[in-house]
């Protein structure tokens, strides 16, 4: 699947969190955002998945503009829209299966939704990507006695349910130690390169960015000021999106 | 299927199925027709359709009781949450006061904890003669036995280190307690006090009943003159009273918990406001009269209580006391039950998170009224419908469990964590599976310990439903007090204590589990 975003702008009570994003995403690509905390990472991924209209501008899936669908087709296109996030957002008391089978809940009928009938086949998937992630053994466990890396990598599975067009990596490592964080990202790349899915994801550990991307897209005052690929990302350029403005006007007016 | 799949299929149902089985059993044993009733189901709204309108020009003889009902509530409320954090520290574990005094204390707590307050208001009138007094001491001694478990709980909850620090800096422990302890628990406790204040409002309203004040003797003489309107009028002011309490303790609950600030001399204000209050309603209380009480009657009273009558205790028929708390039991349990499903649906259309602010009011005036009804005038409109017998009683405590259960649900719901809601919307969910996904999944411990908290209340509010002919302990228990039969009257009492603590055993049993 792939991913465009053309001059997308989103105003909070007239502060300027995205003033004009445009880029895009082809089919197959592993592409990180990289950027200072405040300049529009986060609001640029929940408009993407969907749960926060953008002021102007367009997106478009495969071609399909994404932002004027509402209801039942706008539900459609979310369901090959996965995303995992830094706080994982599972549901703590429930298992790690019933947590990855709530992915299958757009497929079902309405009755069999709310009371969960998922089925055998259904089950047995869940149960394979559970092994794909690891966490087989832990598939009866509730998610709040796992550990943060674990806890992660049954999101990862619950959004492998959805088999995906394209994968939205939420600050996945964030809260993970670093250990841990490079595993799941080991992981990330293993599914980017067996599975083919296109992964966007969005961090502020610049090393993993580099390491793990094929593209880096800096993010700086919600505008784009680097596109390109890791390698061409230069010390100079570094210092340029992670750098304070304001800090260095008043550098300079000393 | 394999056998490992099997066990597991086995232990997912085995709960379920034996909860189903005992309801249906339960559901039987207290006559549950909802056929009968639905085919009856005229004489309700022809009843309702009395009250309106209600006769306004009745609200002069509401007013003055209207007032005495207020008063016993805020009085009795007041005092025993004052005893309540005065004598939680001996009952708590971790604070160190003499074992002794806690088992005493904790007995204590837990046999005053087994009797509604109209049983305790009716006794109280046999020691202080009719009127407020007794009500304002019976609220009391309930207020005080309800907050002083709160509290010891929620001091055993809390963090000990500080406490123990003073104390080893040579403070006694009692003012180690206030100043390491209370700043801790306060905002808890004040959450907790309000909570009862307002509960006891409608305690109050019925104990008029039994003669001990209030507008509870109006309202039983208008449902038996068959005074509609009137009926109607006592209710609205009712509902008014609710709905100013529940706004005020909201209002300062917010400033208890520290979400709402204001300036210093609006709080002085306030807390000279609030005393005034306390004293006006204290000082225009009703001296008891004891012109009624001899020291033959306490006597008789205190005989009868130490010497139960065995042989009612442990008699097996129908009129025997074991099948009368089993009877009471089971209205409890249904009733809780029935509130209990009823509730869930009605807290998410409670709560702006899941609804839009204007549905969400509506439904908040609607729980507000269902709650501010007394439960016995549930009863005594249900019996028009159901006729004498248990299942009126399982209808009221119904009705009256979902006035409490949706406001807590409504609170933990507000309290709750959307983001995995949040992340299933994303996913393209629909939005009433996604609910029942990802956000009744992490209530259930919550719902739990609420419909247990729940069930509790409704064994006490089953066993006085018999005032009003609604089954269960209370027409015996009632009859006996009235007749002087103490031994008769002590048997059932002790039966009722006995009852409370094993439900408090089991269902702390199903909380550890969650």
């Amino acid at each position: 699947m792939n991913l465009q975003i053309q001059h997308v702008k989103k105003e909070f009570n007239h502060t300027m969190a995205l003033a004009d994003v445009t880029f895009a995403v082809s089919q197959g690509e592993f592409v990180s955002v990289i950027g200072p905390s405040g300049a529009g990472k986060t609001t640029l991924f929940r408009i993407l998945n969907g749960m926060l209209p953008c002021t102007s501008g367009q997106i478009l899936l495969d071609g399909i503009p994404f932002q004027s669908l509402h209801g039942r087709q706008k539900r459609r296109l979310q369901t090959s829209i996965a995303t995992i996030y830094q706080d994982f957002c599972l549901v703590e008391n429930s298992t790690c299966l019933e947590n990855v089978l709530t992915a299958s809940l757009p497929d079902l009928g309405f009755f069999s939704g709310v009371l969960g009938l998922y089925g055998k086949n259904r089950e047995a998937e869940a149960l394979q990507l559970l092994d794909r992630v690891g966490l087989l053994d832990k598939a009866e466990e509730p998610v709040k006695n796992l550990s943060g890396g674990q806890k992660q990598r049954a999101a990862i599975a619950r959004a492998l349910m959805r088999h995906p067009g394209i994968l939205l990596a939420d600050e996945p490592v964030a809260s993970l130690d670093p250990v841990t964080g490079r595993q799941i990202l080991e992981l990330l790349r293993s599914i980017h390169e067996t599975e083919g899915v296109t992964i966007l994801m969005n961090s502020h550990n610049l090393e993993f960015s580099r390491e793990f991307s094929q593209r880096l897209i800096g993010l700086k005052n919600g505008k784009v000021v680097f596109d390109g690929k890791a390698t061409e990302l230069t010390e100079e350029i570094t210092e340029k999106i992670y750098t304070n403005p304001e800090n260095t006007v008043r550098k300079n007016e000393v | 299927m394999n056998k490992r799949s099997i066990i597991n299929n086995a232990k997912r149902w085995a709960v379920p199925i034996s909860f189903l089985f005992l309801f249906f059993l339960a559901a039987r044993f207290t006559g549950c027709d909802l056929a009968a009733f639905w085919k009856r189901r005229s004489h309700l709204t022809d009843l309702v359709a009395d009250m309106i309108p209600p006769d306004f020009s009745y609200i002069r003889k509401i007013l003055l009781p209207l007032f005495y009902t207020i008063q016993m509530s805020v009085t009795g409320t007041v005092l025993g949450a004052f005893f309540a954090i005065a004598a939680a520290p001996f009952a708590a574990a971790n604070l160190k006061f003499p074992a002794a005094l806690r088992r005493i204390l904790r007995i204590l707590i837990q046999v005053l904890r087994s009797f509604p307050a109209l049983i305790l208001a009716l006794t109280a009138t046999f020691l202080f003669g009719l009127g407020t007094f007794a009500g304002t001491f019976a609220i009391t001694l309930y207020t005080f036995a309800i907050m002083t478990k709160l509290t010891y709980e929620d001091i055993s909850a809390a963090d000990p280190k500080p406490y123990l620090a003073l104390c080893s800096m040579g403070v006694s422990r009692f003012q180690a307690y206030v100043h390491a302890v209370i700043p801790d628990i306060a905002p808890g406790f004040l959450t907790n006090a309000l909570y009862l204040l307002e509960a006891n409002v409608r305690h109050s309203s019925i104990l008029g009943y039994v003669g001990a004040g209030g507008i509870g003797l109006l309202l039983n003489e208008k449902i038996s003159w068959l005074e509609f309107d009137k009926v109607g009028m006592i209710l609205l002011m009712l509902f008014l009273t609710v709905c100013a309490i529940e706004y005020f303790s909201r209002y300062l609950a917010s400033l208890v918990r520290g979400e709402r600030r204001i300036k210093k001399e609006h709080a002085r204000l306030l807390v000279l406001f609030l005393a005034a209050v306390f004293v006006i309603c204290t000082v225009t209380l009703s001296p008891p009269d004891f012109s009624r009480t001899s020291p033959q009657t306490l006597r008789n009273m205190l005989d009868g209580f130490l010497h139960p009558d065995w042989s009612f205790f442990f008699s097996t028929g129908k009129d025997g006391l074991f099948y009368l708390l089993l009877e009471t039991v089971c209205i409890a349990f249904i009733g809780t039950v029935i509130g209990a499903v009823l509730s869930i649906p009605l807290a998410f259309l409670n709560t702006r998170r899941f609804v839009p602010a204007p549905v969400c009011f509506l439904f908040n005036l609607l729980i507000m009224g269902i709650r501010s009804v007394p439960f016995l005038v549930y009863g005594l409109i249900f019996i028009r419908v159901s006729g004498p017998g248990a299942f009126t009683g399982v209808l009221t405590l119904a009705v009256c469990s979902i006035g409490l259960l949706t406001k807590r649900f409504t609170e933990s719901l507000d309290a709750l964590d959307m983001r995995p809601y949040h992340a299933l919307l994303a996913m393209g969910v629909r939005p009433l599976p996604a609910i029942c996904h990802s956000v009744l999944p992490q209530l259930k411990p919550v719902f739990t310990s609420i419909v247990l908290y729940r069930f509790d209340v409704n064994i006490r509010e089953a066993s006085v439903l018999g005032l009003v002919g609604a089954g269960g302990i209370g027409a015996p228990l009632i009859f006996s007090m009235n007749q002087y039969a103490w031994s008769k009257a002590g048997a059932i009492l002790l039966g009722l204590i006995l009852l409370v603590w094993l439900i408090d055993l089991l269902s702390s049993k199903i909380g550890e589990q969650n």
